[in-house]
């Protein structure tokens, strides 16, 4: 059994530990409050090509698509532009942490409708 | 002992050492020579009733042929201003392989015992051996480093995968054939969950290696890699090293305790 707990303890130090490759690729989730009260969960799915650094949020039925994102390696900041279904313009200004990381984190200010929240998103394994 | 005695004995040393000569060479010749199959094909391994593998890389990381620069035996620069000599990168991976020098390999997978891939096992010492299995047609890479582990050249002739249908591994899916005295494979199928050369390096799921496997001499195995990976290299670029015969096992070593 204290076998068993050690393996499970390796395989999950591992996991924690785990790299990729492209800092942004994968999936990301946070939340910010909700209008009524509670909070509103963030999904945003970056996928990197070599040239272009594509997204789309909060993927289903309400999706849509970063309509700009920018990574700058000189301070890891990340830039985020898109438009909500309801025609909103949305932004993420943020800071990529933890890059050595699987679960690393972007922390910023996540500005909707004029609003604007502080959102810490980590990347999913 | 008179002055023929002495000229006797000098004209017997003289004719034994130049009866060795041609001996001496011959065996000389025969250690140097790479070692064939009867039907000439480059035999990579041992021969019968030899015991040997390969070791000691001369190369301690991935950099771009022609390139040189300082480092120490973990692939640490010795100056980091030599970072974006060593390979054409993307702005994102020369910082990242920045990061990675900065930190002292902090996050380095290989500390918790995650395998090196490849080619990162091609330059970590530990002992290699390149099994042909001519009667399945395939060649098999045997690490002594890492977690012991093993990779599959298949030799068969079959084409080279669909990458959208590979399951991505730490070794790629690998195609191979022998062309002339060399063997060249071409490798696609990486997952992302180490780092493919020591020093930090970063590739991404659509690395491409090609490597060409020569042994011009029985003592000496040349290694020669072809990284392709767009998303993270602007181009192209080729790295090579050696390799040294030991005689012996491959030594038996694991990484167990998480710290390696």
């Amino acid at each position: 059994m204290r076998a068993l707990l050690a393996a499970v303890l390796l395989a999950a130090a591992a996991l924690a530990n785990a790299q990729e490759g492209y800092p942004l690729d994968g999936t990301w989730r946070g939340e910010h409050p909700a209008a009524g009260g509670g909070t509103s969960t963030v999904v945003i799915v970056f996928e990197w090509d070599g040239q272009k650094l594509n997204g789309v949020v909060n993927p289903g039925p309400e999706q849509f698509q970063v309509t700009n994102v920018e990574l700058i390696p000189d301070g890891w900041k990340v830039k985020i532009a898109a438009k909500s279904k309801t025609g909103q313009a949305i932004s993420y200004d943020a800071v990529l942490s933890d890059i050595g990381k699987y679960d690393r984190h972007l922390n910023g200010t996540w500005t909707e409708g004029g609003t604007k929240y502080n959102v810490r998103m980590t990347r999913e394994h | 002992m008179t002055i023929r005695k002495l000229v006797g004995a000098a004209a017997a040393v003289a004719t034994l050492a130049v009866m060795a000569l041609p001996a001496a060479s011959q065996a000389s010749e025969k250690a140097a020579a790479t070692p064939r199959y009867p039907d000439g094909v480059v035999r990579f391994d041992r021969m019968p009733n030899e015991k040997g593998y390969w070791d000691n890389p001369t190369a301690v990381s991935l950099v771009e042929e022609g390139v040189r620069v300082e480092m120490d035996k973990n692939g640490k620069l010795r100056n980091l201003a030599d970072a974006k000599k060593v390979a054409p990168f993307q702005p994102w991976a020369l910082a990242l392989y920045e990061y990675r020098q900065k930190n002292n390999f902090a996050d380095d997978p290989m500390k918790v015992c995650i395998g090196p891939g490849n080619p990162r096992m091609m330059h970590t010492p530990g002992g290699l051996r390149i099994i042909q299995d001519r009667n399945y047609e395939r060649a098999y890479l045997l690490f002594g480093a890492g977690n012991h582990g093993w990779r599959t050249i298949y030799m068969d002739g079959r084409e080279p995968p669909n990458p959208e249908e590979v399951t991505l591994t730490f070794y790629g899916l690998s195609v191979g054939k022998m062309q002339g005295d060399a063997l060249v494979a071409e490798s696609i199928g990486f997952n992302t969950r180490f780092w493919f050369s020591n020093g930090g390096l970063p590739h991404t799921e659509a690395l491409h290696l090609t490597e060409r496997i020569t042994r011009p001499s029985h003592d000496v195995l040349h290694y020669e890699v072809t990284i392709n990976d767009p998303r993270t290299y602007t181009r192209p670029w080729k790295a090579s090293w050696d390799f040294h015969w030991v005689s012996g096992d491959v030594p038996t070593q694991f990484c167990e305790d998480g710290r390696k």
